[in-house]
């Protein structure tokens, strides 16, 4: 038999806030951190809203790096690791380093890097080419960045599986830890906020103008964000040997491909129905042992009906009572981090009983009858979550998390 | 491990300025051809001294047929013509691709920087309102793994590896795990990296690349004494890894198996000589451990040197750590002497060549090597191939920044 490997530490650097107890208690309370975009002028834009970590100082975070090394969602992964493993209680104490390693996942790297070159070359300085472009821009840096800092010497992964890296990289991990080539895995995700993906997502009429409304019947797009969160994993056994508070256990994952579209989805959810149904098969279990879904929600008129549609696909006439939720109606679209932080709402649900809810909600879609767990948190004891994210380039990718038995 | 439960290698598709076809390009390395030649692509300082290995006459309409290529970018294309050589070479049909779905774990530096940093200046000057929605797609650093799955309807596992020169051996490592735990029963997996503007002035800046336009007297020779940086290259290259139950039921030639692989980072980042070292011979050592086998099993190296004076010489000081004195005898190649450094592609074509060396027993010389550095425990690097029966290799890459990633290759019992 396969060994079970445990959350055992959760980081999160979110919009709503820092540390794995702020955020869960203010996803819990429906909190929103949507607000008017402050990292670039949003003038040229039709929209200004956007979910911006505030006030980040990534100065506590940093003890062998200097914060300026790298960019800022290297920072944003650095700064959910260190809360991670601080989570963890004493998780690296007495491990070799190369018994740790990290896997990241993200959508656009470090776009800042290509912004300020950018900058720079509009400014008439900049044509002799830019260092920052091979040092600090491409993507693996932010998985380094966090080895680096952590001194993990382990297996080490970039995964830009873009809006679903974050589970992509806790699949990969786990398989780590199964295979035992580590004892110890951090993964993650992070993105930081963008002009380039905002022109992107803007110029496909996808951002609302106000707010995230998943599943309303007059939702008006997605918000994008930022964030990060890293998860600390390792094999159940080491966990309960070292007397380790256990969040819950990733008990499967499924990952596939539409190969229909680059940023559609397909119109039957297919893809997102087979990366379901390996999830569940890797897990073992049937759809009915499913108590909660965080769904992936973006709050746009296609995805969010395409989802509804992939759901009821999977768990047939009960998905209309199956509680799905999503939290980008609170914190927005972070990207690459989004699957990673909506992966440790699933760790957190199974652990405290209470499932957050979607906010925003106001008129039913009849489109997308799901039991969005409308506006209020509420308690449900679950036994099972399935965490879904669907990514440009058609990437599907599911994890199931379950209440670990110890 | 039953020989049913192996993973093999059945096919490969390339795209490189030496050749279009893994035959013609292991006969190009044999010869010790070079691909480097003045820069057409962009203009760089140093003018017409600098050197890349650019793919000069790429049309992917050659391969795809006279179709609109136009939603995929420089990198997509590469990779879906790679793809759809792969998928030729490896019988991967598209009435046998209708009934099982393929996978594809693509390995890439970058992406395209170039595709970003263009769709920002467009945003810039032209206004937000002015980007396009096709380029926006390609943004995403997983963009050529997603039109490759759309031109070849690949529905299985698709996922994309960075980690910069290692990118296409961790993406052939994660196959491999994906084939064995039944995730993927055939996988399409390596590498692609485009040459632009954007990513050469970046490492020219750095004082990386080694080119006549630095002072350099050798050119960017692997483990050269003279050594004074690396040449970009471009390029694609997939393999089809595969379960070896799936190749027998189709009667596949099976070019090779693949036996293992490990991965490490050295925390250090490349900055202390012996951090460095060490973590490629853990990586090494985990690829051993996974693939049941010890050192002295291992008959060649096509190591991931090229011509970097820090980076080659921290590669050979692992393999040393690794292979003790074993190492300076060891048979070595490295091709990135003739085909630069390819960056995301480039351990895939390690792979390729090692594949084609074992089928062959011939192993590719190191172009260009006049005096080896005298400090490198490398003895076993030649100028010229040579003709070597060799039942095992290990392929290893170091990345810019700590990652280190190391695999193993068989041939195939008759």
């Amino acid at each position: 038999m396969r060994p079970s490997v445990v959350i055992t530490g959760i980081g999160l650097i979110t919009p709503l806030g820092s540390g794995r107890e702020t955020v869960w208690r203010r996803l819990l309370a429906g909190a929103s951190g949507i607000a008017d975009v402050t990292a670039f002028d949003t003038a040229a834009y039709p929209v200004h809203r956007g979910g911006e970590v505030k006030d980040f100082d990534p100065a506590p975070y940093f003890e062998r790096l200097a914060p300026a090394s790298v960019g800022r969602a290297s920072q944003l992964a650095v700064a959910a690791a260190r809360l991670a493993v601080a989570d963890a209680g004493g998780v690296l104490d007495e491990l070799a380093p190369e018994r740790a390693g990290v896997v990241m996942g993200t959508t656009s790297g470090e776009p800042r890097e290509i912004e300020r070159h950018n900058d720079r070359l509009l400014a008439g300085d900049g044509a002799a080419g830019d260092g920052a472009l091979a040092s600090r821009y491409p993507c693996h840096v932010i998985a380094g960045a966090v080895a680096a800092e952590l001194d993990l010497a382990g297996p080490n992964a970039m995964i830009p599986a873009a809006c679903a890296a974050g589970n992509y990289a806790i699949g990969h991990a786990v398989d780590q830890l199964r295979a035992g080539r580590a004892d110890v895995m951090l993964a993650g995700g992070a993105d930081a906020f963008s002009r380039i993906t905002y022109a992107g997502f803007a110029r496909l009429g996808a951002i609302a103008p106000e707010c995230c409304q998943p599943f309303d019947r007059d939702r008006k797009g997605m918000i994008p964000g930022e964030g990060a969160a890293v998860l600390v994993l390792e094999r159940a056994a080491r966990a309960r040997a070292r007397g380790a508070r256990i969040w819950a256990e990733v008990q499967g994952y499924g990952l596939s491909c539409d190969a229909h579209h680059m940023t559609a989805a397909h119109p039957r959810g297919d893809g997102a129905v087979r990366a379901m149904r390996q999830a569940l098969a890797d897990a073992g279990i049937e759809p009915r042992a499913v108590s909660y879904v965080s769904a992936h929600g973006t709050g746009t008129a296609i995805n969010d009906r395409l989802e509804t549609t992939a759901l009821k696909r999977v768990f047939g006439p009960r998905a209309r009572r199956l509680p799905a939720s999503s939290i980008k109606s609170m914190i927005g679209h972070t990207m690459g981090a989004a699957s990673a932080i909506e992966a440790a709402v699933c760790a957190l649900a199974i652990a405290d009983r209470r499932v957050p809810p979607t906010i925003n909600f106001r008129r039913p879609d009849p489109d997308c009858d799901l039991d969005c767990v409308p506006n209020e948190a509420r308690e449900l004891e679950v036994a099972v979550a399935m965490s879904n994210a669907y990514a440009f380039g058609g990437y599907n990718a599911s994890v199931i998390f379950r209440r670990s038995d110890g | 491990m039953s020989q049913q439960d192996r993973v093999v290698i059945t096919g490969c598709g390339v795209v490189t300025p030496l050749a279009d076809e893994p035959q013609a390009l292991f006969d190009a390395l044999c010869a010790g051809r070079s691909a480097l030649r003045p820069l057409t692509l962009f203009a760089a300082a140093g003018g017409g001294r600098r050197r890349a290995a650019e793919l000069t006459d790429f049309d992917p309409r050659r391969d795809l047929g006279k179709v609109n290529v136009r939603p995929l970018d420089r990198v997509g294309r590469l990779a879906t013509v790679a793809a759809r050589r792969a998928l030729a070479a490896s019988g991967w049909t598209d009435e046998r691709r209708a009934e099982h779905d393929v996978a594809l774990v693509l390995g890439t530096m970058f992406g395209s920087v170039r595709t970003v940093t263009g769709f920002d200046h467009r945003a810039l000057t032209a206004g937000p309102s002015y980007v396009k929605p096709l380029d926006f797609a390609n943004t995403v650093i997983n963009a050529a793994a997603g039109q490759t799955a759309i031109w070849h309807g690949l529905r299985g596992v698709s996922s994309t590896l960075a980690g910069g020169p290692t990118a296409g051996l961790q993406a052939i490592g994660y196959a491999a795990d994906l084939v064995r735990s039944g995730r993927a029963g055939a996988v399409l997996a390596g590498g692609v990296e485009e040459l632009c503007a954007e990513s050469f002035l970046a490492f020219d800046r750095h004082g990386l690349l080694g080119d006549a336009a630095n002072g350099s007297r050798s050119g960017p020779v692997p483990f050269d004494a003279r050594r004074a940086g690396f040449a970009l290259g471009e390029g694609a290259a997939l393999l089809m890894v595969e379960s070896a139950r799936l190749a027998a039921a189709r009667d596949a030639p099976v070019l090779a198996v693949v036996r293992g692989h490990g991965s490490a980072f050295d925390p250090r980042r490349g900055d202390d000589e012996g951090s460095a070292a060490r973590a490629l011979a853990r990586a090494i050592a985990a690829a051993l451990a996974d693939a049941g086998l010890e050192a002295g099993d291992v008959d060649a190296v096509s190591a991931s040197a090229n011509g970097s004076v820090s980076g080659d010489r921290r590669e050979a000081l692992g393999l040393l750590a690794a292979f003790g004195d074993g190492a300076r005898e060891l048979p070595i190649t490295a091709v990135k002497s003739m085909l630069g450094e390819t960056l995301g592609a480039a351990g895939a074509l390690q792979t390729l060549a090692l594949v084609e060396a074992l089928a062959r027993g011939v192993l590719p010389g190191i172009a260009g090597l006049g005096s080896l550095d005298d400090d490198l425990p490398l003895a076993g690097a030649r100028a010229a191939s040579r003709r070597l029966d060799m039942a095992r290799g290990l392929v290893t890459t170091t990345g810019f920044d700590g990652n280190v990633h190391a695999l193993i290759v068989e041939r195939p019992a008759p």
